[in-house]
Parts: C-alpha cells; structure tokens; sequence
C-alpha cells in the first residue's frame, strides 16, 4: 500500500499554495498521506495538513529553520521518512524543492524525478511526465528500481481543492545541528505583499522595452489593479531594474497562470520555457517581429507606455 | 583554488528538436554546452584568476563531448577530463555515481557547475554527487564574495530572497546564469585549447562494472519523448493603442473570460 510523505512549505507561517496542491493530489488519487512541516513558528499549520488529509504530521518548528538550510531539512525528511514509512516522498518544484529533492533521494540511497506535471500511480509503480529541453519536449519517465519513489511536482500543475483544518496528530522530530561546513548567515528579502509568481492567476511582466526602472515601475501599478503577480524577464533583472525575485523563466520562477501579460518582453527561449504554460498569453511589444508574438493568443503591436495608461482604465472600467 | 566543473553537451534547445519513435533525432542537430555550464565555467575563470589555481572541466558521454570540453578549454579553463561513455541512457542518479568516482582520489577545493542541464532540465545531478561525496552544497548562486582558498560567501536565490551562505571548502556549488555573462573564446584561446590536455578515461578505468552503468546503474528512465503541441499565435491587434487595447480587452473578457 503506498503511502505519501508530503514535504510543506510555508511563508511566513503560512502553507503555500502548491503544498495544498500536493496533499490535494494525494488525497484524489486515494492514496495515504502523511506530511513533515519545518520551519520557525509554523506548528500552528499543523491542523491545517490534517484538514488536507494528512494523517499524521511530523512537526520541526525551531528559530534555527527560518530559513532554509539544505543539511537540516535533509536531516528532518530523512527522520520523518524512517519514522512514517513512506514509500513516496513529494515535494514541489520551488527553489527549496529542487535543492532537496535530490538530497534526500541521495541520502536514501534512491533516484528522482523532477519537476513533474503530470503523475499516474498504480501501486509503487509511478509513470512521471515533465517537461525538457526548455520545454520544447516532454519526457515520460519511470522508476526502474524498488524502494523509496521521491518526485517533485511542479507548481500548479494540479489544483488545490478547499479544506478546513482539523485536529492534527502530531509527532515532533528531534531539530538537527546542520552541518557544520555551512554557515546560513541572513536571508536579504525585500518586504512587500505582493503575490507570490507561481501562486498568482494572472501575471504581469515587463522586459527590456521597458527602457529602465522607470518604465518597469510605470508598469508595476497594474499588476496591483489587475490583482496580478509582478514578473519581469532576466535581462531587467540582470540590469538591476527589477530584484530577481521577480524573474520569470527557467532561470526564475515558472509560472503557468491563466493570464500571462507580457509587456515589453522579446521571448527569449527561456523566458519562453518559464511560461509558456499559461493558459492565455497577452503580448505587448513594438517590434513585431518580437518571438513572443508567436506564443501569445494576443498581440498587441504598439508602445507599452502609451498602452498601460488605456489597460489601466480599460481595467477600471471592468471593476466598475 | 582547484576547481572541478562538470559540463554537460547538450542539444541546442534554440534550434528545432525532433523526435521520432519516442526518441530525439540525434541527426542535423547541434550539440553545445549547456548554457548554465558555461556560466560555471566562467565563475570558475573568475575565481582562478583571483585566487590562482586551476579550472579542470569532466565530460561524460560519447566522443563528440570532447568538442564541448575543447570549447570549455578555449573559453580559458586549464585542463580537461573525458570519460568516454557510450552506455547510452543513464539517470542523474547513475551520472553522480561516475562523477564520484571520478572525484575518489583528486584534490579539488570546489565542484561548480551548472543548476540543471538543459537537455533533462532536471536539476539532480550536483546535489546527488554532493551527498555520494559527503559534501556540502549550496545551488542555484547568483553572486559570490569573500573568495579565499578554504571558503567563501554564496548568494544563493531562495523562494522568499536571496540566502547569504558562508561555506567551508570543498563544497558543491551550482549556478544561476545570471551569476555572469560568459566569455567567448578568442582565437588564441582556441589555439591553445588545441595543446591543453585532456584525459580520457573508461568506466573501466574508473574501476566500474556493468551494473553500475547504463540503466543498470540507473533508478528512472525515459519512456519516451513527445512533442507538445506547440502554442499557436493567436490574434494581432495592429494600430493606435487607444483602439488596439480596448478591443483585445474586450475580447479577453468575453472570449477568454479575463476577470479582474
């Protein structure tokens, strides 16, 4: 019988959306759950995971979890695998997921399997399909090999249903020293609201049209109007114009809203692969021969900052 | 600084890749470096010419990833290991293996490399060899400070900022690619690529057997490539944006059903 082993993720002692994501998939395929929460002053999620169905919770909530530390999470997942007997462990494909997906499977002695958007289960037997080649191909994969299955998912790939949180059965895992090799100094994080890129239906991005920080931030008013994620290509990030966290593309953040609105932006192949998931794409752009015109299901020819002041009554218009 | 950097020879996912049967049609298609490798190449330039010391790239695969490695060491790197590979398909997890071994015995103070290829795009391979190595890893670093032989400091992009990591050496470091800008080679490093030396070696060699390698030495494998249906552009809208926008956003609202 399987069991699943959900890795959580939260912000700000909040689950994020594509753990729910996760716990949502297990319990629609009828499979087991379990999950393992770590971070600081995140216990209060617990009851929140067992509303999501996780049967039980494995809790590490220490000062020293803040922020993300690869020796010790890998410790905690370790620990929370032997004490659940698990025989999947699921993770998502954000940037914690991808540094300890294949730490963990090391650590078990097993493979993986990355960034996966599509998961069929029969038994242990686990047929994976993720994207490759800046996603100008998929691959269907498999284990070939018994023992531990650990996956991780890509955001959005499924949907979170709506839970109530519940009383959760809780068991504390015992908080790790870290490596000693590896000192996680500070996290330099840019306070805002924002919503997050790969938790956001639409997403609103600017490119190197944009001229400059002045232009990014001419733009940035109607991601807020629209209630829209703010995204920017790798040139503005590179340039300084717009911090990283910002970035879209396979470098940054991929992201699969219903709503790309790309503003500026050529398409480069990896801004292209980091997107190219949404369901409805917006191009703006002067050059006509831009590559984003050729994914985008509208084009609009013209001078971005003579169309955001008439997308921004337009948008008005509608919450009237 | 001894540096070891990993470099993959991967399709040029910028051309069109085709797939017949479930597989890639290795034929007419051109083979590069993969991008995020070149900027651990050029990372690991920056620190040798700050610190001294010396870049050796490790390619596994079949004879062509000796033109990747020639590139590598034309963009400046100092001296190259092939291990001639020809088992065909081989999971990240199989790769790590023979890197390991590949490692058993070398002084090096840093592994860098790329934070996924881009042919699998899968992102498993450093941090697998990181542990098979009882290493410590940081991936995905966009700036480096502090550069000395027995540490440094790592800004590594996390999902809530930018991490500020100091690490003892050896370590495991992957690489975003906004870490650089990577350098051409100029026609003298070229030349002198064609004198640089390079070390081939079989996973015999290496002292391993046949069930480590191929999909013996494997965990996954593919079943089979597929092309996805690729986006479609849809409607232009050409003229004075006062009219232009209106009209897509009117269409966005009725016929894609935009809510704001």
């Amino acid at each position: 019988m399987p069991k699943v082993l959900v890795v959580a993720e939260t912000k700000n002692g909040e689950l994020k959306k594509p753990t729910l994501e996760l716990l949502s998939l297990a319990k629609s395929m009828n499979l087991q759950a379990e999950s393992v929460l770590i971070g600081k002053e995140v216990s209060s999620q617990a009851d929140l995971l067992a509303g999501y169905g996780s049967g039980k919770v494995y809790v590490a909530d220490d000062a020293g979890l803040e922020i993300y530390n690869t020796s010790k999470y890998t410790t905690l997942v370790a620990d929370a695998v032997g004490q659940s007997g698990a025989t999947q462990v699921w993770l998502t494909s954000s940037e914690t997921g991808r540094d300890l997906t294949p730490r963990v499977a090391a650590r078990m002695g097993v493979g993986a399997l990355s960034d996966v958007t599509e998961l069929e289960i029969d038994g242990d037997n686990i047929t994976a399909t993720r994207p490759c080649m800046a996603t100008k191909l998929v691959q269907q994969c498999r284990f070939t090999k018994d023992g531990l299955r650990v996956i991780s998912i890509r955001a959005g790939a499924y949907e979170a249903e709506e839970a109530s949180p519940e009383t959760a059965d809780t068991v504390s895992l015992s908080i790790p020293e870290g490596d000693a090799r590896v000192e996680v100094r500070d996290i330099q994080v840019e306070e805002s609201n924002e919503i997050e890129l790969n938790e956001a239906s639409i997403v609103v991005s600017v490119g190197r049209g944009t001229g400059g920080t002045e232009g990014c931030d001419f733009v940035k008013p109607l991601a807020g109007e629209m209630g829209a994620a703010f995204g920017a290509s790798r040139a503005v990030c590179d340039a300084g114009w717009m911090p990283h966290k910002h970035q879209v593309g396979q470098t940054g953040t991929v992201v699969s809203p219903d709503f790309y609105f790309a503003f500026g932006i050529s398409g480069a192949i990896q801004h292209l692969a980091g997107m190219s998931g949404s369901k409805v794409i917006v191009a703006i752009n002067k050059d006509a021969e831009a590559p984003i015109f050729k994914v985008a299901d509208y084009g609009i020819v013209g001078d971005l900052f003579k169309a955001v002041p008439v997308f921004q009554e337009e948008v008005a218009k509608i919450k009237n | 600084m001894e540096i070891i950097v990993p470099i993959r020879q991967v399709p040029d996912v910028a051309l069109n890749i085709r797939v017949n049967e479930g597989k890639v049609v290795e034929d007419g298609v051109s083979f590069v470096i993969s991008s995020w490798d070149e900027t651990a190449i050029e990372g690991a330039l920056q620190m040798t010419e700050e610190l001294g010391g010396e870049v050796t790239l490790l390619g596994i695969g079949p004879e062509r990833v000796s033109e990747a490695l020639r590139k590598g060491l034309a963009m400046g790197a100092h001296k190259a290991i092939h291990v001639l590979y020809e088992e065909g398909q081989t999971d990240s997890f199989g790769y790590a293996k023979i890197m390991a071994k590949v490692m058993e015995g070398r002084n090096y103070d840093l592994i860098l490399t790329g934070k996924q290829a881009q042919d699998t795009d899968a992102g498993l391979t450093a941090s697998m060899l990181a542990e098979f190595l009882d290493l410590p890893q940081v991936t995905n670093i966009i700036r480096f400070s502090d550069l000395a032989v027995d540490g440094m400091t790592l800004y590594r992009k996390g999902d809530h900022g930018t991490e500020v990591i100091g690490i003892k050496l050896p370590a495991v470091v992957t690489v975003n690619d906004s870490l650089n800008e990577p350098r051409l080679a100029s026609m003298r490093g070229i030349m002198m690529a064609k004198k640089k030396p390079m070390e081939t070696l079989s996973p015999s060699d290496l002292g391993m057997g046949a069930e480590e390698l191929g999909l013996q030495g494997s965990m996954t494998e593919v079943l089979k490539f597929e092309k996805p249906e690729s986006r479609k552009e849809g409607e232009r809208f050409e003229g004075e944006e006062t009219e232009t926008v209106p009209m897509a956003i009117q269409k966005l609202v009725s016929e894609a059903k935009l809510a704001v």
